[in-house]
């Protein structure tokens, strides 16, 4: 059988257990899988950016928080919105916020863009924290809705938008060109006719705004947010090792990455009651695939990603300052 | 021949020009009032030792860079401080001095990446017929950093074809390659223009400048100072001290 096949078997047959998975399995194994797939869909809206276009973002979890926070003001008593009119506002909300911040980071490089978007969700978390209207750094409470099926669904189409969206946008269409270009040599992609400044932006705006999505979804489901809990950089910490593990710049290295970490992040806990533990394994992992699979997990499925780590070393060397794509 | 002035050599058409161009970086005079014309069709050679602004002139040309003042006008725009993709987008391609891909693309990728703003109807096509042209289409499925130094300078020559541009800058396009594909690429040089596409070429194979260009302009410290067909140039007494030397 042809790989492509093959492939699209897989296909076919991962998305039918999914499908199934809530008739298959108890509450507590569908929290787990709901929570792997807003993982995986996280990761692959933090690599749209990180991997396809290498600016590494270490502030992603500001967008993740915006359409958390969109959503629990836009549903609280006062307003009481239903729940889907709040996750295209969050949307919104959010693509003005990567607009107004990406417009002068993206023309920021490597370490000096990381840090900028880092700030930023730091000072979101900040604002967030002493508003009243976001209710402090108590926090905000939403409407309770204690169906699990309902946001395992969501987060599965949520999930899976992202990733066709990100599969036809960046390896099949002529935008994803543009924007691989631009991570591998701007001033070449420049010199083809591409407006760089443009394309990164509206890169950045999809990346935040799929972000958003998952961060709506993760308010209903968990009814309660403050501003650590979806503005906090251990979340970007998550999805950028997610991304490393699995494949940077791969369409199915974030969904490798996310759902692995997660649910070997949620066996920790059930066994051994904490995840101090799961630090160690994640550390050990980062190491072992940086130096021995520099493209990721991803990698091992695909013969020319396996070849070199190069857009680790490009990302990397972006983020040092060691690759600016700068003239001869 | 004209010496110290690149804009009289041409028939009086030119899609190029270039008038009191000036970039220093701090104290270095890289470009320093250079004025140069380039016809429609012809191929102008661009010479001078190292350091004395060729590529500097590129950079400017092509956006790149910035001019500090002086005009650029490319057929009928005035292109001078204009971003480099508005100049791509006008009909203007560039090579580099040092291959620039787009590494972690196939082969293929960086031809339709080259067609992708502006050229893309019939882009796979033109792609695949390029790919022969440059008998490079059994590496097409290739990562382009795996190919060898010539390859990649192929590919790089590849890109410029697909932008469909009436001006093609070349950085050197032949420095350090084999023999064979030298000649591959005078003979996609020598067809194209046949379409009717101007070069301007930075080279310093003489054989190469005295075979393929139409005419020789000389930079030498940011300034044009010659300007001619290749026997002209080889007459003449300045440029011949601006490359061995002047007598102590």
């Amino acid at each position: 059988m042809k790989p492509r096949w093959a492939g699209l078997l897989l296909l076919i047959a991962v998305i039918g257990v999914l499908a199934l998975l809530p008739m298959l399995v108890n509450n507590y194994w569908l929290r787990i899988a709901t929570g792997a797939l807003m993982w995986a869909g996280l990761a692959c809206s933090w690599n749209i950016l990180g991997g396809y276009a290498g600016y590494i973002n270490f502030g992603h979890s500001a967008f993740f928080g915006l359409g958390a926070y969109v959503t629990a003001l836009l549903m609280g008593d006062k307003l009481a919105w239903p729940f889907f009119a709040t996750v295209p506002a969050g949307m919104v909300v959010t693509a003005l916020f990567a607009i107004i911040i990406g417009a002068p980071t993206l023309r920021l490089r490597g370490a000096y863009f990381a840090i900028a978007t880092w700030a930023f969700a730091e000072v979101l978390i900040q604002f967030a924290s002493v508003m009243d209207f976001t209710g402090g750094i108590g926090g905000i409470g939403l409407p309770p809705f204690l169906d699990e099926r309902f946001f395992y669904f969501a987060m599965f189409a949520a999930a899976a938008l992202t990733y066709l969206i990100t599969w036809a946008l960046f390896e099949r269409s002529r935008f994803g060109l543009k924007v691989k270009a631009l991570r591998d040599h701007e001033l070449a992609a420049e010199a083809m006719g591409i407006n760089t400044s443009l394309v990164k932006l509206q890169t950045f705006v999809l990346s935040a705004v799929t972000a958003s999505v998952f961060g709506a979804i993760f308010a209903y489901w968990v009814t309660f947010i403050n501003p650590k809990s979806v503005f906090g950089g251990d979340i970007t910490d998550q999805m950028v090792v997610m991304v490393l593990l699995g494949g940077l710049g791969s369409l199915w290295g974030p969904a490798l990455g996310g759902v692995g970490l997660f649910v070997v992040n949620r066996l920790i806990w059930m066994y051994w009651g904490d995840t101090a533990f799961y630090i160690a394994i994640l550390g050990a992992a980062i190491v072992l695939v940086v130096l021995f699979m520099p493209n990721g997990i991803a990698s091992l499925f695909s013969r020319r990603a396996a070849k070199s780590g190069a857009v680790l070393d490009k990302a990397v060397g972006k983020l040092v300052g060691d690759d600016q794509g700068g003239p001869n | 021949m004209s010496v110290a002035d690149g804009k009289t050599a041409g028939a009086g058409d030119p899609i190029l020009v270039v008038r009191e161009l000036y970039r220093h970086f701090g104290g270095i005079k890289a470009v320093n009032g250079v004025s140069l014309d380039v016809d429609r069709r012809e191929i102008a050679g661009l010479i001078g030792p190292n350091g004395s602004g060729k590529s500097t002139l590129f950079n400017l040309v092509s956006g790149a860079v910035t001019p500090d003042r002086g005009q650029i006008r490319f057929d009928g725009h005035e292109i001078g401080g204009r971003k480099a993709h508005a100049i791509a987008r006008l009909g203007l391609a560039r090579t580099f001095q040092i291959p620039a891909m787009f590494d972690n693309m196939s082969v293929t990728e960086n031809l339709l990446a080259a067609a992708a703003e502006g050229h893309w109807q019939g882009a796979r096509e033109r792609a695949a017929e390029t790919l022969a042209l440059l008998k490079l289409d059994h590496v097409a499925d290739n990562r382009a950093s795996d190919l060898s130094g010539g390859q990649q300078k192929l590919l790089e020559f590849g890109r410029v074809i697909m932008r469909q541009a009436s001006l093609i800058l070349l950085d050197e396009v032949t420095a350090g390659v084999h023999p064979n594909i030298r000649k591959i690429i005078l003979e996609a040089i020598a067809r194209l223009r046949e379409r009717g596409i101007t070069f301007l070429v930075i080279e310093h194979d003489m054989e190469m400048v005295r075979n393929v260009c139409d005419r020789i302009i000389v930079m030498d410290a940011g300034r044009v100072v010659a300007s001619g067909s290749f026997n002209d140039i080889v007459r003449n007494s300045e440029v011949m001290q601006t490359y061995l030397g002047r007598p102590q």
